[in-house]
């Protein structure tokens, strides 16, 4: 059963969504914000949003609060929904290059 | 005369008008002689709409006597009587007809996605198809896209999908089947190579790499880093990680096969 945040009324009722559907793009892990035919991807590792376009400052400030204070809740959805790929799991960083010389010892 | 300027085209005879569509932005073509002229029209498509009985009459009776081939699509919410649903299909490439057990989204958000620009990006209806165990979606620019039910995979403790509670919902963003919810970003990113291709020029965040996109491709498929015959789980992170610049040609292969994704289009991932 998809994950619906419960959000201010005022901006429910204004049709705005933050949803973790059955099946989402899995990586990264995100929660979508939606109004009307706009979507935003907002990242749940990063809390940053994931694409360029839709502008995220078309946003009401109160639903990416909102969205925010629940961010563990949503952390942990995301985590049951999708136990291929939890939070965790971060993206692999590219290993640092290895030191030659070993003169500090 | 009607100016007729936009894809989209709105037939509404003299005192047919429908409320409901005004709203939506859209040239409308009230008379035969519009009708004619956006016919005479090019465009790359056009998107024509049929809200009512008169007007599929007008259409209809406005129809050239021969196809110029361009690409026009027809939203109807009455089928076309008899014989006359083959002479639509003669003239429109794509039509999608309410009266064909398609289940369109309600009238206000239908109005919303047919007007806004990433149209193409959002479903507006669609049918299941029990027989092909497959659900025929419609996108915003009426484009037909078919997937196979068993795509829609339950989740850890959630109920599956159930078809026969088959919609469309939050402004065409959302397939839904009962109390299971799948997103169209994720149908399209998942069975259309341009869009996916979109979606990743569209990330903030890139990782161009080979790696970046095999590891995007597996979570995708719901597959273990283990899952991959011929190619042990160490060569898959160590692929990953980025410490295999450019894989051999036989990884990606084997890659392709399991993952059901030609070795050419990986890197859309």
């Amino acid at each position: 059963m998809a994950f619906t945040l419960k959000l201010p009324a005022p901006w429910e009722s204004r049709g705005w969504r933050a949803k973790i559907r059955d099946r989402e793009r899995v990586e990264p892990p995100h929660v979508t914000i939606m109004h009307k035919a706009k979507a935003w991807r907002f990242g749940l590792r990063t809390q940053q949003f994931l694409d360029a376009e839709p502008d995220p400052r078309e946003i009401p400030d109160e639903v990416l609060e909102a969205t925010r204070a629940d961010l563990s809740l949503l952390r942990q959805t995301w985590d049951r929904m999708y136990p291929e790929n939890p939070i965790v799991s971060k993206t692999p960083k590219k290993p640092k290059a290895k030191r030659k010389h070993k003169w500090y010892k | 005369m009607v100016q007729v300027n936009d894809q989209l085209l709105l037939v509404e005879p003299r005192g047919h008008a429908s409320g409901k569509f005004q709203r939506l932005k859209a040239s409308r073509l009230h008379f035969q002689s519009d009708v004619r002229a956006a016919m005479a029209q090019r465009r790359v498509y056009s998107l024509w709409i049929a809200p009512s009985e008169p007007a599929m009459d007008l259409l209809l009776g406005t129809l050239p006597r021969r196809p110029r081939g361009d690409d026009r699509r027809l939203l109807s919410f009455e089928r076309a009587r008899g014989d006359a649903q083959n002479l639509v299909h003669a003239h429109f490439r794509f039509v999608v007809s309410a009266g064909d057990g398609v289940q369109l989204l309600p009238i206000a958000e239908l109005i919303d996605v047919l007007g806004a620009d990433n149209r193409a990006d959002l479903f507006v209806g669609g049918v299941v198809l029990a027989a092909q165990s497959a659900l025929l979606l419609y996108r915003g620019n009426l484009e037909p896209i078919t997937i196979p039910l068993d795509w829609f995979a339950s989740r850890p403790g959630s109920p599956g999908p159930d078809v026969s509670k088959f919609a469309v919902t939050d402004y065409g963003q959302t397939v839904r089947l009962g109390d299971y919810e799948a997103a169209t970003d994720a149908i399209l990113y998942e069975f259309d190579e341009d869009y996916r291709i979109r979606a990743k020029r569209q990330r903030i965040e890139k990782d161009e790499s080979i790696g970046g996109s095999i590891r995007r491709l597996r979570l995708q498929k719901g597959l273990r880093q283990g899952d991959f015959p011929g190619v042990t789980a160490k060569e898959i992170a160590r692929i990953e990680l980025g410490k295999v610049k450019k894989p051999h040609r036989k990884t990606l292969q084997k890659i392709a096969n399991r993952t059901g994704v030609p070795v050419d289009q990986i890197q859309s991932y």
